[in-house]
C-alpha cells in the first residue's frame, strides 16, 4: 500500500515538471532567430501568397504565447500536432520508433549481458592479468569518441566490402523472403551495436568491477571468509547482492537512453531512427516534432528513473523501510 | 606499475594500433593533372529526341538510341530527408518535385542538347501568331498505368480543377494571374486542348511541362477540399494508389532509407523494335544524409551514380581508369555564387535605419561597389576552392543559360584600378587602412550561412581579397535560418555571400530577385508595405527589361531585354557574381545509352537508360 501510495506521489509529481520542461524549450526554441519557413521564402518559385499560406497553416502569425497555448491544449488531448511539412507528427515518430528501440535493446541487452559478468570477473581476479587487459580495452572503449569509432568503421566496412554502409535494409529488402530479411537487418545493424556497445561495455564493466571491489574489501566479507564459507557463497550470496543496486539506478538511465541514447552513431550510420528525425526537425524549427521528442525524452527520463526506485524498493530492504 | 602491467599495455596499445591501421584510407593520391581534367570528358555522342510514331492506331514516341536489354536496376541518391510528398502539386522542395517527376509526365519537356520545347504527353503544339493561344495535340492510345485513357479530360481538370483553383501550392497558379485574369483552357474533343491567355506571356509555354493528373484519381480528392489535398498522395500513400503517367510508378517507399521505382508497363515509349520502355525494371533512390555518407555508399558500390564535389574530382578521376565507372563532365552547374551589398537606404517602422547612414553611402557608391568587384580574385578561387573545376563568373544569368549576355567580357583582379576607384570616391588609404572621406574606417560585416564549407571558404578568401584594400571584414557564417531572417525579414547586414538556383531556360524566373518589389530583391529589399519606394534608375530599367522580357514570346525577341538586364547587372555591381562550379558525375560502365547534358543531367532519358550486363 505504501508504496503504491509513493508511485501515486512521484507520478503526480511529474506534472509540474513536466509543464516547466514544456514551457522552458518551447520559448528557446521560438525565441531563437530561427526561421522556419527560410528555405519557401529563398526559393525563387515559390510565391509570397504560399509562403503567407504557410505562415498562418504553422500558426507562425500569432504571438508565442498562444501558440504554447494551442500546442498545450493539443497535446493535453493526446494530439501532438503535424510537422512543418504538413504530416502527422505522431505518424512520423511511429516510424522511427520501432527502428530505434531495435537497436537500443539489442545493445542494452548485450551490454549487461556481458558487462555485469565481465566486472565481476574482474573484481574477483582483481590484478591479475584478465583484470589488467580488461582495464586497458575499457579505457579505450571510454574515451573513444562514438562518432569518431563509428567513423572508423564505416571506413572499414569500405574498404573490406563485409559490410553494408549504413541503413537498416537494404534496396532489395522488399523482396526477400523471411531468413533473408533477418540476416539483411542482422548485417546491417552489427557495426552499429558494436560501436554503442563497446562504449557502454566499457562504463558498466568498469562500474561493476568498482561496487563489487567496495563490498568484497568491507568487514561482512572478510567475516564471511573467516567463518569458513566457500568463495562462491561469499561472492555470489553475499557479496554480489549489496554489489548490485546502484546497478539498478543506471538500469533507470539505461532506459531514458532507450530513445534518446545512440543519436550520434544514429546519424553516422545513416540509421533510419529518431535521432536524425529529431536533428533535422531541430534544424528547422519543426515545432511540433522537437516538442513532441523532448516531452518523450523527459517522460522516458522520469519513468526510468521511478521504474528503479521501485526495483530498489524490491531489492533493498533498507529503502523500504525508509519511504 | 609491475613488469608485467607494462606488457599488458602495451599488447593492448598494440591491438588498438592494428584496429585502427586497418580504417586507415589509403592516402589521396597525388593532385597530378588537377585543374586538366575538368574540361576532357564532355558529352560524347549526340543525342536524338524521341520521335513521335503511329503503331496499330497508337501514337507512340519513339526512342533513337539504341536498342538496349531489358531489366536491371539504377540506384541513384539523394542527399536530405527524401520526399515529403509524391503528390506532384503540393511538392515545395526539390527532392519531392524529382520523385513525383518521375511519375507524371507533362505535357512539354525540354530538349536536352538545345533548350526548346520539346513534346512529352502531347504529340504536338502550337501557337497562335499573337501569341495567346496555345493548342495542344494529346497522343491517341496513351494510358495511364492503371489502363485508362489519357484524355483532354485530364489535361483541363489539371489546370482548370487543381492549378487554377488554388490546389496544393500555388505558384504556378499566382505567376499566371495577368491583368487579373486566368488562362482559360477549353477541350476539343478527346485530344486537343486549347489555352487562351489575355496578353503574350512568354514563360506560359514552359509552364506547360507541368505534371497532369489522372482525373480518375484526383476527382475524389479535390472534392474533399483543399486540407485534404495537402496530404493527399503524401508519403504516407501506398504504392497500388498511384496511377502514373511517367516511365515509373512507386513501388515502395521506406522513411530516411530509401525510394523504389519500379517500371510502368504503359508508357507511351518504345525502342527502334517497337518494344515498351523503359529498359530498366526498377530504379532506386537511396536517402542519405550528407555528402560524406553518399561518398562511402559509392565507393562501397551501393550506389551506380554520383554528383561529384570538386574537392573529389582528382581522386576519382585517378581511380577512374581501374575502376567500373565513368566520370562525366556536364559543364557549368544552374547554380550561381554571388556577394550581395546592402542597398537599402530606408528605415524600419520604428525609424532606425536597416543599414548605418555611414554605410549606405559606401555602398550606393558605384566606385566602392566596383573597387570591391575589381579586389576580388575569382581565379584564385576557382583554383583554390573548386579544386579548377569551376568557372569564372561576371553575369546573373549561369553560363550554360540560352540566355547569357556573351558580350559581357571578363576581367581580372585589378587591385590597382580598385585603388583608383576609391580614390576618386574620397576614400584614402593610412597605414593600410582604409577610411572615407568624412574619416570613418571602412568596417563592415560579411555573412553567409554556416556549414556550408564552400561559401565559408569563398568568405575568407574574399575577407584577404577586401583587406587587400584596407577595408576591414568581419566574417561571421550564421546558421541558414537566421541568415534567411536578415535577408528578407529584418534587412540588418552589410554584405552577404549566398547562391540561387536560377533556370538556365527561362531567365523570367529570376524576377523575383531582380524586380524591385520581388520578394528576393536581396540587395535593395521593400516591404510590401514600401511597394516601389527610392527606387533607383537603374532599378526601373530592370523592371522594365522584365516585364517586356515576359510578354514578347519568341525567343529572339526576348534575348534583347535579357541581354540588357544582365548589362545593367554587370555594370552597376548590386550583386558580384563569382564562379559556377562545374558538374562532374560519375555512373557505372554497365550503364548504356547516357547522353549527358548541361541542361538535362546524366538521367535525363531514363527510360532509355539500359543496363548491359543484368541477370535477365
Amino acid at each position: 500500500m505504501d508504496t503504491l501510495k509513493y508511485i501515486l506521489k512521484r507520478i503526480l509529481q511529474t506534472i509540474p515538471l513536466l509543464i516547466i520542461v514544456s514551457v522552458v524549450s518551447f520559448f528557446i526554441i521560438r525565441l531563437s532567430p530561427v526561421d522556419p519557413l527560410a528555405e519557401l521564402k529563398l526559393n525563387p518559385s515559390i510565391s509570397p501568397e504560399t509562403v503567407e499560406k504557410e505562415r498562418a497553416r504553422l500558426g507562425l502569425d500569432k504571438p508565442i504565447i498562444v501558440q504554447y497555448g494551442k500546442w498545450a491544449i493539443s497535446f493535453v488531448k493526446g494530439d501532438l500536432g503535424v510537422t512543418s511539412t504538413g504530416e502527422k507528427v505522431s505518424s512520423k515518430l511511429a516510424e522511427r520508433i520501432p527502428n530505434t528501440l531495435l537497436l537500443t535493446s539489442i545493445v542494452i541487452l548485450l551490454t549487461w549481458l556481458v558487462g555485469v559478468p565481465l566486472g565481476i570477473l574482474a573484481a574477483v581476479r582483481w590484478k591479475t592479468p584478465f583484470d589488467r587487459i580488461m582495464t586497458v580495452v575499457t579505457s579505450i572503449g571510454m574515451a573513444i569518441p562514438s562518432f569518431f569509432f563509428a567513423v572508423l568503421l564505416l571506413m572499414f566496412a569500405v574498404r573490406t566490402g563485409w559490410f553494408p554502409i549504413g541503413g537498416l535494409t537494404s534496396a532489395g529488402y522488399a523482396d526477400m523472403n523471411i531468413f533473408g530479411k533477418f540476416w539483411d537487418i542482422t548485417h546491417h545493424l552489427i557495426l552499429p551495436v558494436f560501436v554503442l556497445f563497446t562504449i557502454s561495455l566499457a562504463g558498466l564493466q568498469r562500474q561493476m568491477r568498482a561496487n563489487m571491489l567496495d563490498v568484497l574489501d568491507s568487514d561482512y566479507v572478510k567475516f564471511a571468509r573467516a567463518k569458513g564459507l566457500s568463495e562462491n557463497v561469499v561472492i555470489y550470496k553475499h557479496a554480489l547482492r549489496n554489489a548490485v543496486n546502484p546497478m539498478i539506478t543506471l538500469l533507470g538511465f539505461e532506459f531514458a537512453g532507450l530513445l534518446s541514447g545512440a543519436a550520434l552513431t544514429e546519424y553516422v550510420f545513416q540509421y533510419p531512427g529518431l535521432g536524425r528525425l529529431i536533428l533535422e526537425a531541430v534544424m528547422k524549427s519543426d515545432i511540433n516534432l522537437v516538442m513532441a521528442s523532448l516531452m518523450m525524452g523527459a517522460v522516458m527520463l522520469i519513468l526510468g528513473n521511478l521504474i528503479a526506485d521501485i526495483l530498489l524498493i524490491i531489492t533493498d530492504p533498507r529503502i523500504r523501510t525508509g519511504a | 606499475m609491475t613488469r608485467r602491467g607494462y606488457w599488458v599495455l602495451f599488447f593492448g596499445l598494440v591491438i588498438a594500433a592494428l584496429l585502427c591501421k586497418a580504417c586507415i584510407v589509403r592516402d589521396v593520391p597525388p593532385k597530378a593533372g588537377q585543374n586538366t581534367n575538368a574540361k576532357q570528358q564532355s558529352a560524347t555522342a549526340a543525342y536524338t529526341m524521341p520521335k513521335n510514331v503511329t503503331l496499330n492506331g497508337i501514337e507512340y514516341l519513339q526512342s533513337q538510341a539504341p536498342v538496349g536489354k531489358f531489366g536491371g536496376t539504377l540506384v541513384s541518391s539523394t542527399i536530405g530527408e527524401g520526399p515529403k510528398t509524391f503528390n506532384p502539386f503540393n511538392c515545395k522542395d526539390n527532392t519531392s518535385s524529382i520523385m513525383s517527376g518521375i511519375m507524371y509526365d507533362g505535357l512539354l519537356t525540354t530538349n536536352p542538347t538545345t533548350g526548346d520545347v520539346a513534346p512529352k504527353l502531347a504529340k504536338a503544339y502550337s501557337i497562335s501568331p499573337d501569341g495567346k493561344v496555345y493548342t495542344i495535340y494529346l497522343r491517341k492510345g496513351a494510358k495511364w498505368s492503371d489502363g485508362k485513357p489519357i484524355t483532354a479530360d485530364d489535361v483541363v481538370f489539371t489546370w482548370n480543377n487543381i492549378i487554377f483553383a488554388g490546389y496544393g501550392d500555388t505558384s504556378t497558379r499566382d505567376s499566371l494571374v495577368i491583368d487579373g485574369k486566368l488562362p482559360s483552357v477549353r477541350k476539343y474533343g478527346d485530344y486537343i486542348v486549347v489555352f487562351a491567355i489575355t496578353r503574350p506571356y512568354a514563360p506560359f509555354l514552359r509552364m506547360l511541362s507541368t505534371p497532369i493528373a489522372p482525373k480518375h484519381i484526383f476527382a475524389p480528392a479535390v472534392k474533399k477540399g483543399k486540407e485534404y489535398f495537402d496530404s493527399f498522395l503524401s508519403t504516407t500513400a501506398k504504392p497500388k494508389d498511384f496511377v502514373v503517367s511517367g516511365a515509373f510508378k512507386l513501388k515502395e517507399y521506406v522513411p530516411a532509407q530509401r525510394v523504389v521505382f519500379e517500371r510502368n508497363p504503359n508508357y507511351y515509349e518504345i525502342n527502334s523494335k517497337n518494344e515498351k520502355l523503359p529498359y530498366l525494371d526498377k530504379l532506386v533512390y537511396l536517402i542519405v544524409g550528407d555528402l560524406n555518407n553518399e561518398v562511402l555508399k559509392f565507393e562501397a558500390k551501393e550506389l551506380d551514380v554520383i554528383s561529384l564535389q570538386g574537392s573529389k574530382v582528382a581522386r576519382y578521376k585517378a581511380m577512374e581508369p581501374k575502376s567500373d565507372f565513368k566520370l562525366y563532365n556536364l559543364g557549368p552547374d544552374t547554380g550561381t555564387m554571388y556577394l550581395s551589398l546592402n542597398l537599402n537606404t530606408r528605415k524600419d517602422s520604428k525609424g532606425k535605419y536597416y543599414v548605418e547612414p555611414i554605410k549606405q553611402k559606401w555602398f550606393n557608391d558605384l566606385n566602392f561597389r566596383r573597387a570591391v568587384d575589381y579586389a576580388i580574385d575569382r581565379k584564385n578561387m576557382v583554383l583554390n576552392i573548386a579544386n579548377g573545376i569551376g568557372a569564372p563568373l561576371f553575369t546573373p544569368e549561369s553560363l550554360n543559360s540560352i540566355y547569357l549576355n556573351k558580350k559581357l567580357k571578363p576581367y581580372n583582379k585589378d587591385l590597382n584600378n580598385a585603388k583608383i576607384l576609391l580614390k576618386k570616391s574620397g576614400f584614402t588609404l593610412k597605414d593600410g587602412k582604409l577610411f572615407d572621406k568624412d574619416g570613418h574606417r571602412v568596417e563592415f560585416n560579411l555573412y553567409t550561412n554556416a556549414g556550408n564549407t564552400e561559401r565559408e571558404a569563398i568568405g575568407v578568401m574574399i575577407k584577404q581579397d577586401l583587406e587587400d584594400l584596407g577595408m576591414k571584414v568581419n566574417f561571421k557564417p550564421i546558421e541558414f535560418n537566421s541568415l534567411v531572417n536578415k535577408l528578407v525579414s529584418t534587412f540588418d547586414w552589410d554584405m552577404v555571400i549566398m547562391g540561387l538556383t536560377g533556370s538556365p531556360l527561362e531567365p523570367n524566373g529570376g524576377k523575383n530577385v531582380w524586380l524591385s518589389d520581388g520578394r528576393l530583391h536581396m540587395f535593395n529589399m521593400r516591404t510590401p508595405q514600401e511597394g516601389k519606394a527610392g527606387i533607383l534608375p537603374w532599378e526601373k530599367q530592370l523592371d522594365e527589361m522584365f516585364t517586356k522580357g515576359a510578354l514578347a514570346t519568341k525567343f529572339e525577341d526576348r534575348k534583347p531585354y535579357y541581354d540588357k538586364y544582365q548589362e545593367i547587372v554587370y555594370t552597376q555591381k548590386p550583386m558580384i557574381y563569382i564562379y559556377s562550379p562545374i558538374r562532374i558525375v560519375a555512373i557505372r560502365n554497365k550503364f548504356k545509352n547516357i547522353y549527358p547534358s548541361s541542361l538535362g543531367g546524366l538521367t535525363h532519358n531514363i527510360e532509355e537508360i539500359y543496363e548491359e550486363s543484368n541477370k535477365k
